[in-house]
Protein backbone atom coordinates (compact mmCIF):
# COMPACT_ATOMS: atom_id res chain seq x y z
CA UNK A 1 0.00 0.00 0.00
CA UNK A 2 1.00 3.23 -0.97
CA UNK A 3 0.08 6.57 0.77
CA UNK A 4 1.16 10.10 -0.77
CA UNK A 5 1.47 12.50 2.61
CA UNK A 6 2.53 15.56 0.56
CA UNK A 7 -1.01 17.23 0.23
CA UNK A 8 -2.00 19.44 3.40
CA UNK A 9 -6.18 19.77 3.85
CA UNK A 10 -7.21 23.14 3.48
CA UNK A 11 -10.04 24.58 4.94
CA UNK A 12 -9.89 28.41 4.19
CA UNK A 13 -12.25 30.62 2.91
CA UNK A 14 -11.89 29.94 -1.16
CA UNK A 15 -10.12 32.76 -2.28
CA UNK A 16 -10.52 34.67 -5.29
CA UNK A 17 -8.80 35.92 -8.50
CA UNK A 18 -5.98 33.53 -7.32
CA UNK A 19 -3.83 33.17 -10.98
CA UNK A 20 -1.58 30.13 -10.81
CA UNK A 21 2.39 30.89 -11.35
CA UNK A 22 3.29 31.46 -15.34
CA UNK A 23 5.69 28.59 -16.58
CA UNK A 24 9.20 28.66 -16.38
CA UNK A 25 10.05 29.27 -19.91
CA UNK A 26 8.23 32.65 -19.75
CA UNK A 27 11.36 33.47 -17.29
CA UNK A 28 13.03 34.28 -20.54
CA UNK A 29 10.84 36.84 -21.34
CA UNK A 30 12.39 39.48 -17.78
CA UNK A 31 15.97 37.79 -18.84
CA UNK A 32 15.64 39.07 -22.33
CA UNK A 33 14.31 42.37 -21.16
CA UNK A 34 16.99 43.16 -18.88
CA UNK A 35 19.43 41.58 -21.24
CA UNK A 36 18.28 44.39 -23.61
CA UNK A 37 18.56 46.80 -21.34
CA UNK A 38 22.36 46.18 -20.10
CA UNK A 39 23.17 45.60 -23.87
CA UNK A 40 21.34 49.19 -24.64
CA UNK A 41 23.42 50.81 -21.91
CA UNK A 42 26.70 48.95 -23.16
CA UNK A 43 25.88 50.21 -27.08
CA UNK A 44 25.22 53.62 -26.23
CA UNK A 45 28.30 53.49 -24.04
CA UNK A 46 30.45 52.45 -27.39
CA UNK A 47 28.04 54.69 -29.70
CA UNK A 48 28.88 57.86 -26.99
CA UNK A 49 32.71 56.95 -27.18
CA UNK A 50 32.71 56.87 -30.89
CA UNK A 51 30.50 59.72 -31.30
CA UNK A 52 32.96 61.62 -28.97
CA UNK A 53 35.85 60.08 -30.80
CA UNK A 54 34.13 61.67 -34.43
CA UNK A 55 32.80 64.63 -33.14
CA UNK A 56 36.63 65.03 -32.32
CA UNK A 57 37.91 63.88 -35.86
CA UNK A 58 35.48 65.93 -37.43
CA UNK A 59 36.61 69.46 -35.57
CA UNK A 60 40.38 68.17 -36.50
CA UNK A 61 39.06 67.92 -40.06
CA UNK A 62 37.25 70.69 -39.94
CA UNK A 63 40.36 72.69 -38.89
CA UNK A 64 42.57 70.94 -41.34
CA UNK A 65 39.80 72.23 -44.16
CA UNK A 66 40.39 75.97 -42.60
CA UNK A 67 43.70 75.85 -42.48
CA UNK A 68 43.98 74.09 -45.87
CA UNK A 69 41.06 76.63 -47.65
CA UNK A 70 43.16 79.20 -46.14
CA UNK A 71 46.64 78.16 -47.08
CA UNK A 72 44.97 78.23 -50.64
CA UNK A 73 43.31 81.66 -50.42
CA UNK A 74 47.02 82.78 -49.83
CA UNK A 75 48.19 80.84 -52.65
CA UNK A 76 45.62 81.88 -54.74
CA UNK A 77 46.60 85.50 -54.03
CA UNK A 78 50.76 84.75 -54.20
CA UNK A 79 49.71 83.68 -57.39
CA UNK A 80 47.01 86.18 -58.66
CA UNK A 81 49.37 88.48 -57.64
CA UNK A 82 52.05 87.25 -59.33
CA UNK A 83 50.16 86.90 -62.61
CA UNK A 84 48.89 90.89 -62.19
CA UNK A 85 53.10 90.95 -62.17
CA UNK A 86 53.61 88.80 -64.90
CA UNK A 87 51.05 90.57 -66.80
CA UNK A 88 52.20 93.91 -65.85
CA UNK A 89 55.73 92.97 -67.08
CA UNK A 90 54.29 91.35 -70.34
CA UNK A 91 52.33 94.86 -70.92
CA UNK A 92 55.49 96.78 -69.98
CA UNK A 93 57.42 94.06 -72.28
CA UNK A 94 54.97 94.44 -75.28
CA UNK A 95 54.71 98.41 -74.75
CA UNK A 96 58.48 98.48 -74.82
CA UNK A 97 58.63 96.28 -77.66
CA UNK A 98 55.01 98.20 -79.25
CA UNK A 99 56.62 101.67 -78.72
CA UNK A 100 60.80 100.83 -79.88
CA UNK A 101 59.69 102.98 -83.10
CA UNK A 102 58.61 105.80 -81.13
CA UNK A 103 62.03 105.61 -78.53
CA UNK A 104 64.26 107.45 -80.60
CA UNK A 105 61.46 110.25 -80.62
CA UNK A 106 60.73 110.15 -77.17
CA UNK A 107 64.34 110.14 -75.90
CA UNK A 108 65.26 113.13 -78.76
CA UNK A 109 62.28 115.02 -76.70
CA UNK A 110 63.99 113.83 -73.40
CA UNK A 111 67.32 115.10 -73.86
CA UNK A 112 65.99 118.26 -75.93
CA UNK A 113 64.46 119.79 -72.30
CA UNK A 114 66.69 122.01 -71.09
CA UNK A 115 67.52 122.78 -67.20
CA UNK A 116 64.89 125.62 -66.77
CA UNK A 117 62.06 123.94 -68.54
CA UNK A 118 60.23 120.77 -67.47
CA UNK A 119 57.50 118.21 -68.98
CA UNK A 120 54.56 118.18 -67.12
CA UNK A 121 53.08 115.62 -69.26
CA UNK A 122 53.87 113.81 -72.76
CA UNK A 123 51.34 111.83 -74.63
CA UNK A 124 52.29 109.62 -77.95
CA UNK A 125 49.20 108.26 -78.96
CA UNK A 126 48.98 106.05 -82.35
CA UNK A 127 45.63 106.13 -84.07
CA UNK A 128 44.56 102.42 -84.31
CA UNK A 129 42.74 103.64 -87.66
CA UNK A 130 45.29 105.36 -88.89
CA UNK A 131 49.09 104.09 -87.78
CA UNK A 132 50.98 106.39 -89.59
CA UNK A 133 49.45 109.08 -87.45
CA UNK A 134 50.65 109.78 -83.65
CA UNK A 135 48.75 112.34 -81.48
CA UNK A 136 51.23 114.30 -79.74
CA UNK A 137 49.99 115.89 -76.26
CA UNK A 138 52.95 118.11 -74.13
CA UNK A 139 52.63 120.47 -71.11
CA UNK A 140 55.57 122.71 -70.08
CA UNK A 141 56.74 124.55 -67.19
CA UNK A 142 59.74 126.97 -67.47
CA UNK A 143 61.49 128.71 -70.65
CA UNK A 144 58.12 127.04 -72.41
CA UNK A 145 58.85 128.55 -75.75
CA UNK A 146 61.87 128.23 -76.60
CA UNK A 147 61.48 124.84 -75.44
CA UNK A 148 59.12 123.77 -77.45
CA UNK A 149 60.88 125.16 -80.47
CA UNK A 150 63.70 122.78 -79.28
CA UNK A 151 61.24 119.72 -78.99
CA UNK A 152 59.59 120.71 -82.25
CA UNK A 153 63.33 120.82 -84.37
CA UNK A 154 64.14 117.55 -82.26
CA UNK A 155 60.91 116.23 -83.47
CA UNK A 156 61.32 117.01 -87.06
CA UNK A 157 64.90 115.68 -86.60
CA UNK A 158 63.39 112.21 -86.61
CA UNK A 159 61.24 112.58 -89.45
CA UNK A 160 57.89 113.50 -88.12
CA UNK A 161 55.86 116.44 -90.01
CA UNK A 162 53.73 118.22 -87.72
CA UNK A 163 50.24 118.82 -88.64
CA UNK A 164 47.48 120.98 -87.23
CA UNK A 165 49.46 122.30 -83.78
CA UNK A 166 47.78 123.37 -81.18
CA UNK A 167 49.34 125.69 -78.23
CA UNK A 168 47.95 126.87 -75.11
CA UNK A 169 48.92 128.75 -72.46
CA UNK A 170 47.50 128.18 -69.15
CA UNK A 171 48.96 129.68 -65.68
CA UNK A 172 52.68 129.41 -67.17
CA UNK A 173 52.28 126.35 -68.54
CA UNK A 174 52.25 125.76 -72.07
CA UNK A 175 49.74 122.96 -73.44
CA UNK A 176 50.78 121.58 -76.86
CA UNK A 177 48.42 119.27 -79.19
CA UNK A 178 49.87 117.93 -82.63
CA UNK A 179 49.51 115.47 -85.24
CA UNK A 180 52.93 114.08 -86.00
CA UNK A 181 53.21 111.97 -89.74
CA UNK A 182 56.14 109.80 -90.02
CA UNK A 183 57.49 110.47 -93.80
CA UNK A 184 58.30 107.02 -94.54
CA UNK A 185 60.67 107.62 -97.55
CA UNK A 186 62.56 110.33 -95.52
CA UNK A 187 63.30 107.02 -93.01
CA UNK A 188 64.28 104.50 -95.69
CA UNK A 189 66.96 107.36 -96.95
CA UNK A 190 67.87 108.23 -93.10
CA UNK A 191 67.98 104.47 -92.54
CA UNK A 192 69.74 103.70 -95.83
CA UNK A 193 72.52 106.80 -94.72
CA UNK A 194 72.94 105.57 -90.81
CA UNK A 195 75.02 102.53 -90.90
CA UNK B 1 -2.93 43.35 -18.44
CA UNK B 2 -2.22 46.14 -16.46
CA UNK B 3 1.26 48.14 -15.00
CA UNK B 4 0.87 45.67 -11.99
CA UNK B 5 1.25 42.24 -13.77
CA UNK B 6 4.22 43.73 -16.48
CA UNK B 7 5.75 44.95 -13.13
CA UNK B 8 4.91 40.93 -11.77
CA UNK B 9 6.92 39.86 -14.32
CA UNK B 10 9.59 42.22 -14.47
CA UNK B 11 10.06 41.26 -10.70
CA UNK B 12 9.39 37.74 -11.40
CA UNK B 13 7.00 37.84 -9.26
CA UNK B 14 4.58 36.54 -11.76
CA UNK B 15 6.57 32.99 -11.86
CA UNK B 16 6.28 32.11 -8.31
CA UNK B 17 3.13 31.13 -6.64
CA UNK B 18 1.27 33.86 -4.84
CA UNK B 19 0.90 33.61 -1.27
CA UNK B 20 -2.81 32.95 -0.57
CA UNK B 21 -2.27 30.08 -3.87
CA UNK B 22 -3.07 26.93 -1.88
CA UNK B 23 -1.95 24.40 -4.24
CA UNK B 24 2.09 25.90 -3.93
CA UNK B 25 4.24 24.83 -1.14
CA UNK B 26 4.73 27.20 1.73
CA UNK B 27 8.31 27.37 1.10
CA UNK B 28 7.48 29.06 -2.32
CA UNK B 29 4.48 30.98 -1.84
CA UNK B 30 6.79 32.86 1.06
CA UNK B 31 10.29 32.78 -0.27
CA UNK B 32 12.79 34.77 2.19
CA UNK B 33 9.81 36.10 4.40
CA UNK B 34 9.14 35.79 7.77
CA UNK B 35 5.84 33.51 8.54
CA UNK B 36 4.03 32.33 11.35
CA UNK B 37 2.92 29.30 12.39
CA UNK B 38 -0.22 28.90 14.65
CA UNK B 39 -2.23 25.73 16.52
CA UNK B 40 -5.07 26.34 18.27
CA UNK B 41 -6.38 24.25 21.15
CA UNK B 42 -9.30 25.01 23.00
CA UNK B 43 -7.88 26.63 25.45
CA UNK B 44 -4.42 27.48 24.01
CA UNK B 45 -2.87 29.06 21.42
CA UNK B 46 0.59 27.71 20.36
CA UNK B 47 2.93 29.78 17.77
CA UNK B 48 5.97 29.13 16.16
CA UNK B 49 7.50 31.64 13.67
CA UNK B 50 9.14 30.54 10.48
CA UNK B 51 12.51 32.33 9.58
CA UNK B 52 13.14 34.04 6.24
CA UNK B 53 15.33 31.29 5.34
CA UNK B 54 12.66 28.43 5.76
CA UNK B 55 13.33 27.46 9.18
CA UNK B 56 11.26 27.32 12.14
CA UNK B 57 12.25 29.91 15.11
CA UNK B 58 10.98 30.77 18.35
CA UNK B 59 7.91 30.06 19.56
CA UNK B 60 5.46 30.38 23.05
CA UNK B 61 2.17 29.16 24.14
CA UNK B 62 -0.55 31.66 24.99
CA UNK B 63 -2.84 29.95 27.62
CA UNK B 64 -6.55 30.74 27.35
CA UNK B 65 -9.64 31.34 25.23
CA UNK B 66 -8.07 31.65 21.97
CA UNK B 67 -10.89 34.35 21.48
CA UNK B 68 -9.52 36.50 24.06
CA UNK B 69 -5.81 35.51 23.86
CA UNK B 70 -5.49 36.08 20.31
CA UNK B 71 -5.88 40.05 21.11
CA UNK B 72 -2.43 39.67 22.96
CA UNK B 73 -0.65 38.02 19.93
CA UNK B 74 -2.33 40.50 17.42
CA UNK B 75 -0.02 43.61 19.26
CA UNK B 76 3.31 41.51 17.65
CA UNK B 77 1.63 40.64 14.51
CA UNK B 78 4.07 42.38 12.33
CA UNK B 79 7.12 41.62 14.67
CA UNK B 80 6.12 37.49 14.04
CA UNK B 81 5.03 37.89 10.19
CA UNK B 82 5.46 39.97 7.60
CA UNK B 83 2.33 41.16 5.91
CA UNK B 84 1.01 39.20 8.89
CA UNK B 85 0.57 36.10 6.99
CA UNK B 86 0.12 33.23 9.43
CA UNK B 87 -0.81 29.10 8.76
CA UNK B 88 -3.45 27.70 11.35
CA UNK B 89 -3.60 24.33 12.56
CA UNK B 90 -7.26 24.37 14.52
CA UNK B 91 -7.44 21.40 17.21
CA UNK B 92 -10.98 21.80 17.72
CA UNK B 93 -14.27 21.68 16.33
CA UNK B 94 -13.45 18.53 14.02
CA UNK B 95 -14.07 14.94 13.40
CA UNK B 96 -12.02 12.28 12.46
CA UNK B 97 -14.16 9.03 10.85
CA UNK B 98 -13.93 6.21 9.10
CA UNK B 99 -15.94 5.98 5.83
CA UNK B 100 -16.60 3.74 3.42
CA UNK B 101 -17.48 3.44 -0.47
CA UNK B 102 -16.59 6.76 -0.84
CA UNK B 103 -16.57 8.57 -4.48
CA UNK B 104 -13.04 7.94 -5.70
CA UNK B 105 -13.70 9.20 -9.56
CA UNK B 106 -11.23 11.69 -11.10
CA UNK B 107 -11.00 14.59 -9.34
CA UNK B 108 -13.26 13.08 -6.35
CA UNK B 109 -10.88 15.63 -4.01
CA UNK B 110 -11.00 18.84 -5.54
CA UNK B 111 -14.89 18.25 -6.16
CA UNK B 112 -14.73 17.51 -2.16
CA UNK B 113 -14.08 21.32 -1.90
CA UNK B 114 -16.44 22.63 -4.42
CA UNK B 115 -19.77 20.55 -4.39
CA UNK B 116 -18.78 17.95 -1.09
CA UNK B 117 -22.67 16.04 -1.78
CA UNK B 118 -21.45 14.66 -5.20
CA UNK B 119 -18.56 13.10 -3.41
CA UNK B 120 -20.00 12.02 0.47
CA UNK B 121 -23.64 11.44 -1.00
CA UNK B 122 -26.01 11.02 1.96
CA UNK B 123 -22.83 11.40 4.27
CA UNK B 124 -22.75 15.34 3.28
CA UNK B 125 -24.14 17.86 5.73
CA UNK B 126 -24.69 21.22 5.13
CA UNK B 127 -22.07 23.85 7.18
CA UNK B 128 -19.72 21.42 6.79
CA UNK B 129 -16.00 21.55 4.87
CA UNK B 130 -14.16 18.09 4.08
CA UNK B 131 -10.77 16.39 3.56
CA UNK B 132 -10.08 12.82 3.10
CA UNK B 133 -7.38 9.94 2.70
CA UNK B 134 -8.71 7.08 0.40
CA UNK B 135 -6.89 3.41 1.54
CA UNK B 136 -5.78 2.05 -2.00
CA UNK B 137 -6.49 -1.39 -1.14
CA UNK B 138 -9.69 -1.24 0.01
CA UNK B 139 -12.79 1.22 -0.32
CA UNK B 140 -12.11 2.39 3.17
CA UNK B 141 -11.44 6.83 3.47
CA UNK B 142 -10.43 8.52 6.10
CA UNK B 143 -13.04 11.98 6.37
CA UNK B 144 -11.87 14.94 8.10
CA UNK B 145 -15.29 17.34 8.88
CA UNK B 146 -14.77 20.51 10.03
CA UNK B 147 -17.61 23.41 10.85
CA UNK B 148 -17.34 25.88 8.30
CA UNK B 149 -18.61 28.75 10.96
CA UNK B 150 -16.09 28.09 12.91
CA UNK B 151 -13.36 28.28 10.21
CA UNK B 152 -15.14 31.59 8.98
CA UNK B 153 -15.44 32.55 12.96
CA UNK B 154 -11.57 31.83 13.12
CA UNK B 155 -11.09 33.70 10.17
CA UNK B 156 -12.85 36.87 10.86
CA UNK B 157 -10.67 36.79 14.23
CA UNK B 158 -7.53 36.53 12.44
CA UNK B 159 -8.45 39.31 10.47
CA UNK B 160 -9.30 41.58 13.28
CA UNK B 161 -6.03 40.50 14.90
CA UNK B 162 -4.38 41.68 11.75
CA UNK B 163 -3.09 38.53 10.90
CA UNK B 164 -3.44 37.07 7.11
CA UNK B 165 -4.67 33.68 7.26
CA UNK B 166 -2.73 31.66 4.72
CA UNK B 167 -4.11 28.00 5.34
CA UNK B 168 -5.83 26.57 7.79
CA UNK B 169 -5.96 23.05 8.96
CA UNK B 170 -6.06 20.42 10.94
CA UNK B 171 -2.60 19.10 12.40
CA UNK B 172 -4.22 15.83 13.75
CA UNK B 173 -4.84 14.86 10.64
CA UNK B 174 -2.04 16.05 8.80
CA UNK B 175 0.07 14.01 11.20
CA UNK B 176 -1.62 10.94 10.77
CA UNK B 177 -1.48 11.50 7.26
CA UNK B 178 2.02 11.80 7.82
CA UNK B 179 2.32 8.33 9.79
CA UNK B 180 0.26 6.89 7.18
CA UNK B 181 2.52 7.89 4.12
CA UNK B 182 5.91 7.01 6.22
CA UNK B 183 4.91 3.13 7.22
CA UNK B 184 2.84 2.73 4.10
CA UNK B 185 5.30 3.00 1.31
CA UNK B 186 5.11 -0.49 -0.91
CA UNK B 187 3.87 0.70 -4.19
CA UNK B 188 3.20 -3.22 -5.26
CA UNK B 189 -0.50 -4.30 -3.43
CA UNK B 190 0.55 -7.89 -4.05
CA UNK B 191 3.13 -7.96 -1.08
CA UNK B 192 2.88 -8.65 2.52
CA UNK B 193 0.35 -6.31 3.95
CA UNK B 194 1.29 -4.00 7.08
CA UNK B 195 -0.26 -3.79 9.67
CA UNK B 196 -0.15 -1.13 12.33
CA UNK B 197 -1.65 0.96 15.31
CA UNK B 198 -1.13 4.43 14.96
CA UNK B 199 -2.11 7.30 17.84
CA UNK B 200 -1.78 10.70 16.68
CA UNK B 201 -1.46 13.42 19.29
CA UNK B 202 -1.56 17.06 18.53
CA UNK B 203 -2.57 20.28 20.75
CA UNK B 204 -4.47 17.88 22.85
CA UNK B 205 -6.14 16.04 20.23
CA UNK B 206 -5.73 12.26 19.81
CA UNK B 207 -6.54 10.11 16.70
CA UNK B 208 -5.76 6.28 17.23
CA UNK B 209 -6.04 3.89 14.08
CA UNK B 210 -5.84 0.29 13.41
CA UNK B 211 -4.84 -0.88 10.35
CA UNK B 212 -4.98 -4.40 10.19
CA UNK B 213 -3.53 -6.35 6.89
CA UNK B 214 -3.81 -3.00 4.83
CA UNK B 215 -7.69 -2.60 5.99
CA UNK B 216 -8.70 0.04 8.45
CA UNK B 217 -10.53 -1.69 10.75
CA UNK B 218 -11.52 1.07 13.35
CA UNK B 219 -10.43 4.70 13.62
CA UNK B 220 -11.08 6.97 17.09
CA UNK B 221 -10.38 10.58 17.32
CA UNK B 222 -11.24 13.07 20.10
CA UNK B 223 -10.24 16.83 20.23
CA UNK B 224 -9.12 18.87 23.47
CA UNK B 225 -8.39 15.34 25.11
CA UNK B 226 -6.13 16.09 26.90
CA UNK B 227 -3.38 18.96 28.24
CA UNK B 228 -0.91 18.29 30.90
CA UNK B 229 -2.48 15.00 32.79
CA UNK B 230 -1.91 12.16 29.88
CA UNK B 231 -4.64 10.12 31.53
CA UNK B 232 -7.70 10.56 29.48
CA UNK B 233 -5.48 10.06 26.46
CA UNK B 234 -4.28 6.94 27.65
CA UNK B 235 -7.73 6.44 28.52
CA UNK B 236 -8.09 6.49 24.84
CA UNK B 237 -6.14 4.48 23.79
CA UNK B 238 -5.73 1.37 26.24
CA UNK B 239 -9.03 -0.09 25.38
CA UNK B 240 -7.58 -1.13 22.02
CA UNK B 241 -4.56 -3.29 23.31
CA UNK B 242 -6.75 -6.18 23.63
CA UNK B 243 -8.12 -5.44 19.84
CA UNK B 244 -4.43 -5.72 18.56
CA UNK B 245 -2.70 -8.86 17.11
CA UNK B 246 0.35 -9.31 18.18
CA UNK B 247 2.09 -8.36 14.62
CA UNK B 248 0.69 -5.14 14.95
CA UNK B 249 3.19 -2.82 15.26
CA UNK B 250 2.28 0.59 17.30
CA UNK B 251 3.34 3.58 15.45
CA UNK B 252 3.01 7.19 17.77
CA UNK B 253 3.22 10.70 16.15
CA UNK B 254 3.13 14.03 18.00
CA UNK B 255 3.36 17.65 17.08
CA UNK B 256 6.00 17.60 19.67
CA UNK B 257 8.13 14.94 21.80
CA UNK B 258 6.31 13.60 24.43
CA UNK B 259 8.77 11.60 26.14
CA UNK B 260 6.46 10.59 28.88
CA UNK B 261 3.69 9.20 27.03
CA UNK B 262 6.17 7.42 24.84
CA UNK B 263 7.20 5.47 27.90
CA UNK B 264 3.75 4.83 28.83
CA UNK B 265 2.38 4.12 25.45
CA UNK B 266 5.60 1.36 25.46
CA UNK B 267 4.32 -0.14 28.74
CA UNK B 268 1.14 -0.27 27.47
CA UNK B 269 1.48 -2.24 24.83
CA UNK B 270 4.53 -4.08 25.72
CA UNK B 271 5.22 -6.74 23.51
CA UNK B 272 4.37 -4.98 20.21
CA UNK B 273 6.70 -3.35 18.25
CA UNK B 274 6.60 0.19 18.95
CA UNK B 275 7.86 3.38 16.64
CA UNK B 276 7.58 6.81 17.75
CA UNK B 277 7.71 9.40 14.68
CA UNK B 278 7.76 12.38 16.73
CA UNK B 279 10.08 14.93 16.32
CA UNK B 280 11.38 18.63 17.21
CA UNK B 281 8.48 21.12 15.69
CA UNK B 282 7.24 17.86 13.29
CA UNK B 283 3.87 19.60 12.29
CA UNK B 284 5.41 22.42 11.89
CA UNK B 285 8.09 21.23 9.38
CA UNK B 286 5.04 19.41 7.59
CA UNK B 287 3.37 22.69 6.92
CA UNK B 288 6.45 24.38 5.53
CA UNK B 289 7.89 21.53 3.17
CA UNK B 290 3.94 20.86 1.85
Amino acid sequence: MLIHGKAIDDFKTERKNITPPLPMALRLVPILFYLSIVCGILMNGIFALQFADATRARDQATQELSATRANLAKVDEERKALEAEVKRASDIAAWVESSRPLQPLAVNIARSIGPESNIVDLKLERDPENPAQLKLALRLTGDSTKQLDLILERIAAEKYRIYTPQQTLIRGEIEYKATLVWQAGTTVESAAVTP
Amino acid sequence: MTGKDIFAVLTFRAFRPEPDDPTAQWKKRFPKIRTLLMSFGKAAIFWKTVKSNGQVGEGDTISGDPKETLPTLSARATELAENGWCAVSMNTRYVISLEANLSRRAGSEEALKSNPRSVLGARYERGKRYAVTHNPETNASILLTCDEEHIRKLEAQLKEANFRVNRICCGTYILLRHALSLTNTNPKSGDKPASYFYIVCCQGSVCALVQSADNWLELRSRPDVYTEDLAPLLDLVTPFQSRLTPDMEVILTCDEPMAELAAKLRETFAGHKFTDLTQPDLLWNLLIQN
